[in-house]
């Protein structure tokens, strides 16, 4: 071993003697010095250059997002309190020690200790009136009535509901505040909510969830749909979200919610991506994210807990939206059963009201994708939206994901319509003004539908896919049911968003090109 | 060639204070040390300890291997092959860890059976080209390296077919970001191969560098000199094999950086192995440090490493060839 080596070395000195006379050698040696000193000079410039980078990065990336966000909800809570206090101040410079109440209370004999609590907590040192009847305020069992569309009110406990007896401003603050975090966490002290839950999401993990659920990431656009949907949307710090990254769907979202420009982050938190740093900024208590996301690994490293949802089918979603209501609290887990209600609701009237069809007089539709000659599989949820719209999906034979056909074959599918959806840049003129496809029928009869979106696409499993099956089933049969995608969206993101939708807004929706 | 090494160790102590969450150095040294000294880092929040320690700290050191990997193996790749175009993948390593990368995404997703997968398949790969040079008898490593090439096209055609028929939202972008090299997901528990297989590599490759001198010369002059060369190559790729192996599986595909680190080190050192392969460990790991920041620090999202190896260093290599006066 040791009689190799030094053969080796000499070996090596006899040639590198050889090639160079031996002075030369000798520069070689001050040259290769030199040389070391430019190669550690100029990583040494790189390093500061990319610490300087960070830097930037970070001053031009917004830093304040996280202060908006951590100060924008509060702020409002704040001004409303100290207004309440000040109102407290005026009643009582003016009146002296008001013995009067601010409104009355009716409540069950088992309520009257929660009431009090969140009545002594909202209003310091004052104390609830409770009377018999014809009160401000009515505590009481939420009672669900199966008819028509569901409504919901204002859930402070599970089961138990606040109902405004007349208009006074107090009133209403009350009840706001009751079903506000801040709220909850006056019940969750006084023992009425537990303070942490369990719960198992959508990939089996079980995680133990911090009540009041608040500073939530969610890193996946039906996600964030499905928080806006049951009223929780206050408790966001970050989103990713679906259909709102060109200008129509962003302006609209701005209009749903103010914080919209500083909550979307995309760029940080989506199923492909996830900046842990830029996550660790804002100190979530909750990430929310798809059981498919490739983060999945390194988020874990940080302690935080993480909710996957995989929600494809209509079972999966609504088991999904239970979860996030149970989440979120008692009013969103309220607000969430009114959203299952009202799908349910959707698909057993349509049902209903179309009688038996035979499997001849069901209309044949094919979804195509992004591209004409990309259609949907029957495992996709647009399949579940199709047959529960009562049609048939021709393509429900094959597997997967989009899958790329031919047009000889759906030319013998021969589909009556034909729906393309509001992304990607597809377009019904792709296939209308083609000439290949004018041998369909669906494309001789004009019946060449896009699927319709306020910010999400009405096709994507989210909330807003109940409205792509009405709209879907007027456009299949019309005049069958009694359903009209105007009055259903009117109602649905007044309810459910609570967004005042203008009525040129639900035309634009509606209106078929 | 004392400071080349050092050059990794000081980049790794710089790199672990950047990123989009600010922690003074002050703060990472207390973090660091709180392992051994528990209070030493109170009044930190528990998420920066976190992130320095569980995320940062494998990122930063699975960067520095994978880096110093890749120096290694080229150099003792381009050494036995005698040709400088040959990098760490010459015998299909990278291509078949691809494959297994892809199918394990698309049939299980779970990480460590993509990990286990890429590993698996880039040995099958090498072996294939390896066994199947044996078919042929005379010159043995030129037939060796047509295997390697071949070899890696299937392997590349097998991965196409994948990705033509992976799921277009959720599988292909997934295996299209594997292949294009990505050290986000390292946690602690898939660095272990990684640290085991890489450090017993090197300390292999450190101490057998004066014999890639005699390879470099041919075979008549090894065996004249007591070596023998068939069994040192074999024991070589073998090493270099298992090496790249692990650095793929967990990192993704990351070209470049074998086939010009050696090419940096030379510049730098000159042919002697002695030193080449010291400079090229020390060179590799703080050039894969310095463009793995760059990946984690400079956007919003990722950026793949695949794409940024080659952004940084060309620039790199031209103006080490400007400078350059030493011999090739």
């Amino acid at each position: 071993m040791v009689n190799d080596q030094q053969s080796g070395s000499i070996t090596i000195k006899t040639k590198s003697v050889n090639q160079k006379h031996p002075i030369e050698a000798l520069r070689k040696v001050g040259q290769m010095k030199k040389q070391q000193f430019w190669i550690i000079l100029v990583y040494i410039l790189l390093s500061i250059v990319m610490i300087g980078c960070t830097a930037a990065a970070t001053e031009i990336f917004p830093q304040e997002t996280e202060q908006e966000m951590i100060a924008k909800p509060p702020v409002d809570e704040i001004e409303e309190v100290e207004e309440v206090s000040e109102d407290n101040d005026r009643l009582q410079d003016e009146e002296g020690i008001s013995s009067e109440a601010r409104f009355t209370i009716t409540a069950d004999s088992v309520l009257q200790g929660p009431i009090t609590e969140l009545y002594e907590g909202f209003f310091e040192g004052e104390t609830p009136v409770f009377v018999n009847a014809d009160a401000d305020l009515i505590a009481t069992r939420s009672i669900s009535i199966n008819t028509g569309r569901p409504t919901f009110e204002a859930t402070f406990l599970p089961g138990f509901v606040l109902l405004p007896g007349s208009e006074s401003l107090d009133v209403r603050r009350f009840i706001n505040f009751a079903i506000s975090p801040e709220g909850q966490q006056v019940l969750i002290d006084a023992g009425e909510l537990p303070a942490v839950i369990s719960i198992t999401d959508q990939a089996g993990n079980s995680l133990e969830i911090q009540q009041p659920l608040q500073r939530v990431i969610s890193a996946f656009g039906p996600a964030t749909s499905i928080v806006y949907s049951i009223g929780a949307k206050e408790t966001l710090v970050a989103a990713s979200y679906t259909g709102a990254g060109d200008p129509q769907g962003a302006s609209v979202m701005e209009r749903i919610d103010p914080r919209f420009p500083t909550l979307a982050s995309d760029d940080f938190f989506s199923r492909q991506n996830f900046n842990i740093e830029e996550a660790a900024i804002l100190d979530p208590h909750l990430i929310i994210g798809s059981a498919r996301s490739s983060w999945l690994d390194v988020v874990d490293q940080l302690g935080i807990s993480v909710f996957l949802m995989d929600a494809e089918t209509p079972q999966q979603l609504q088991e999904t939206v239970n979860l996030f209501g149970e989440m979120f609290g008692p009013h969103s887990s309220a607000q969430a059963q009114a959203w299952i209600e009202y799908y349910d609701f959707i698909i057993t009237e349509i049902a209903d009201q179309m009688g038996d069809l035979s499997p001849e007089e069901r209309v044949k539709v094919l979804f195509t994708g992004t591209e004409p000659l990309r259609v949907a599989s029957g495992d996709m949820y647009q399949t579940d939206m199709i047959e529960a719209a009562g049609g048939i999906s021709v393509s429900a034979d094959l597997l997967g994901f989009w899958n790329d056909v031919n047009l000889e074959q759906i030319a013998i599918w021969d589909p009556d319509i034909i729906i393309v959806p509001p992304y990607g840049g597809a377009s019904v003129e792709a296939i209308t003004e083609s000439t290949e496809w004018q041998i369909l029928t669906a494309v001789q009869n004009g019946r060449v539908y896009r699927m319709p979106r306020l910010v999400a696409p009405w096709d994507t499993p989210g909330p807003d896919s109940v409205m792509g099956i009405v709209w879907m089933v007027e456009r299949l049969y019309p005049g069958l049911t009694a359903f009209s995608c105007e009055s259903e969206a009117e109602y649905f993101y007044n309810t459910f968003l609570n967004y005042a939708i203008s009525g040129d807004e639900i035309a634009a929706i509606c209106l078929v090109e | 060639m004392g400071l080349i090494l050092l050059l990794p160790i000081l980049l790794f102590v710089i790199s672990l204070t950047l990123g989009r969450y600010q922690i003074s150095a002050p703060d990472v040294v207390r973090v660091l040390l709180s392992p051994i000294f528990p209070d030493i880092a109170d009044g930190i929040p528990l998420i920066a300890r976190q992130l320095v320690l569980q995320v940062r700290v494998p990122r930063v050191l699975a960067a520095l291997l994978i880096g110093a990997s890749y120096g290694a193996t080229g150099t003792a790749f381009q050494a036995i092959f005698k040709n400088p175009l040959v990098d760490s993948n010459i015998l299909g390593v990278t291509s078949g860890a691809g494959f297994g990368a892809a199918i394990a995404i698309l049939l299980m997703r779970s990480t460590w059976q993509v990990q286990l997968s890429a590993f698996a398949f880039g040995l099958v790969a090498v072996s294939l080209s390896f066994f199947g040079s044996r078919l042929y008898k005379t010159t043995p490593l030129l037939v060796l390296t047509l295997m390697g090439i071949l070899v890696g096209s299937l392997f590349n055609s097998l991965t196409s077919l994948l990705k033509y028929v992976a799921d277009p939202l959720d599988a292909l972008p997934a295996i299209t970001f594997w292949l294009l090299g990505s050290l986000t997901n390292i946690t602690w528990n898939r660095m272990v191969a990684l640290v085991v297989i890489t450090l017993i590599g090197l300390g292999l490759f450190w101490l057998l560098r004066w014999r890639l001198n005699i390879l470099s010369l041919g075979d008549q002059e090894a065996k004249s000199l007591g070596v023998d060369p068939i069994q040192m190559k074999i024991m070589i790729i073998f090493i270099a094999t298992l090496m790249t192996a692990v650095a793929v599986s967990i990192s993704g595909v990351i070209g470049w950086v074998g086939l010009v680190i050696p090419h940096a080190g030379r510049l730098i050192v000159g042919p002697d192995h002695k030193r080449l392969m010291p400079v090229s460990i020390g060179l590799g790991g703080s050039f894969m440090i310095l463009v793995d920041n760059v990946a984690r620090t400079l956007l919003p999202g990722e950026i793949p490493l695949g794409v940024l190896t080659g952004l940084i260093g060309v620039p790199l290599l031209i103006i080490l060839l400007r400078r350059a006066r030493t011999g090739w």
